[in-house]
């Protein structure tokens, strides 16, 4: 009767728990007393004007940033000053970059092999076959042996987030990742994302890119100068945002 | 004795030139390794005392440094062959120079490499040695072909402790035979015909390595 069902707690734990988080940068505070909790397979993505804290924030989940006041639970499990749990939750977490961050001197597989290899002590035979399932769920097997420098912009951050899928991670955090493309590449890697929300994945993501957001999230947050203003599911976002800041951004955004 | 005698004669010391070579290269590349590696890391006064280290091999005269271990070492208690002393000498001094290309290899890298590798859960030892280090120094070759001319240039100076490398042989030719014209053409003649080859590997090794920038025009 015991081992029936999941635990019910572990089903209720948020993924994130983010409590009274506080960050400076030298005496510049670029997080204020940010509260956020993400549930397993919430689609939530992360908005706001340039500097308003939101890729410092995502840094913060996975470690990436050192911050000053607060708390940040990975599963239950607090990340601080601890190296342990900073490389646990970088294993729980994968991160996708505005610049893609491919290793240059690597393979399309070699990048995606690596930390199969390294981290999890996976074999290569399996390692690989791992890699070529996320290159295939990213569309672009076919590059596996090309190098970075061979690829367009959008195809190296497909493989960027094919690189992330590998480690099985709990949640995806994607930090801006179709800004530094050029316009007709961003939509195939907005398609990669979207496919990826569909499968049920747990996202968290920076943009600008409002369709997508309108299209995916499940819910908005909305950042400025160092806080969260708003918070609300998507519907009730784009719809009725409260806050005076987070209507002007709409605007301004939705009318280009 | 013609020029092609007084050749032949200075290419009898090409052995000990290559052997004072190839051995400064082994305490060269660990030194440089290390050193340059230790620098990118450390902070603080571990940081302060890898660049006191680094500084006292690169900015001291070779000459110098050669006379002062060749001498001074046996006062100290300490007696090392002629060729270690003269590898260890021109191997630290270029090591010296070379480790400054490791380090500049390093802090050329973006940010986003370190961050990637963090982002995977790598540790930051696997990240120096398989993500770092492979292209800081592939991207430095080219630097470090330079330093390797320099060390085979520099190797001239370990005839004033005695070891009858090309510069000696011409030195003792001198003696026997006044022709100093001569002689020094012939001994100039032979560190081009050993270093121009290693210039060129060079610039092929660059041409490979960075081919956007074009290479030296001419021969």
């Amino acid at each position: 009767m015991l081992a029936q069902a999941p635990h019910p707690a572990s089903e209720t734990l948020p993924l994130v728990r983010i409590v009274g988080l506080n960050k400076w940068f030298g005496a510049l505070q670029v997080l204020k007393d940010i509260d956020l909790t993400v549930r397993a397979g919430s689609r939530m993505v992360v908005c706001g004007p340039s500097g308003s804290g939101k890729s410092t924030l995502i840094r913060c989940i996975n470690g990436l940033e050192h911050f000053q006041k607060g708390t940040i639970q990975l599963e239950g499990t607090a990340l601080g000053r601890n190296a342990r749990n900073t490389a646990t939750a970088r294993r729980q977490t994968g991160m996708v970059f505005q610049g893609f961050n491919l290793f240059p001197h690597l393979t399309v597989l070699a990048n995606c092999t690596l930390a199969l290899r390294r981290v999890l002590m996976t074999p290569a035979s399996e390692a690989e076959e791992i890699a070529m399932r996320h290159l295939t769920t990213v569309r672009i097997p076919e590059k596996a042996q090309a190098y970075p420098a061979q690829l367009s912009g959008g195809q190296q951050q497909r493989v960027a987030i094919a690189r992330a899928l590998c480690l099985n991670p709990r949640v995806m955090l994607f930090d801006e990742p179709t800004s530094a493309l050029d316009p007709e590449m961003i939509k195939e890697v907005l398609d990669v994302m979207i496919a990826l929300a569909g499968s049920g994945v747990t996202m968290v993501c920076v943009t600008h890119e409002m369709g997508f957001a309108r299209e995916v999230a499940d819910e908005i947050v909305f950042m400025d100068e160092g806080r969260i203003v708003e918070h609300a599911s998507t519907e009730d976002f784009f719809s009725a945002a409260a806050h005076p800041r987070a209507r002007l951004f709409l605007d301004t955004i939705l009318s280009r | 004795m013609s020029m092609f005698e007084i050749w032949l004669g200075i290419l009898q010391g090409l052995g000990i030139t290559a052997q004072v070579t190839a051995y400064a290269l082994v305490f060269a590349v660990p030194f440089a390794l290390v050193l340059g590696v230790a620098q990118f890391l450390a902070t603080g006064p571990t940081r302060f005392l890898v660049t006191a280290v680094i500084e006292f091999w690169r900015s001291s005269a070779v000459v110098v440094l050669l006379f002062v271990f060749y001498y001074v070492l046996p006062v100290m208690g300490i007696t090392l062959s002629a060729l270690t002393v003269s590898a260890l000498v021109l191997g630290l001094n270029i090591g010296g120079y070379a480790s400054q290309a490791v380090r500049a290899g390093l802090q050329s890298l973006p940010a986003g490499q370190r961050e990637a590798g963090m982002a995977l859960g790598l540790s930051r030892p696997t990240i120096l040695l398989l993500i770092e280090l492979p292209q800081a120094l592939v991207a430095m070759s080219p630097t470090f072909v330079n330093n390797l001319i320099q060390l085979v240039k520099a190797t001239s100076l370990v005839s004033l402790v005695t070891l009858t490398d090309m510069t000696f042989r011409a030195k003792e030719i001198a003696q026997t035979d006044y022709d100093p014209v001569a002689i020094y053409s012939a001994l100039l003649l032979a560190f081009f015909v050993v270093c121009y080859p290693i210039a060129l590997a060079g610039r092929w090794l660059e041409a490979r390595v960075h081919p956007e920038k074009g290479t030296a025009r001419g021969i």
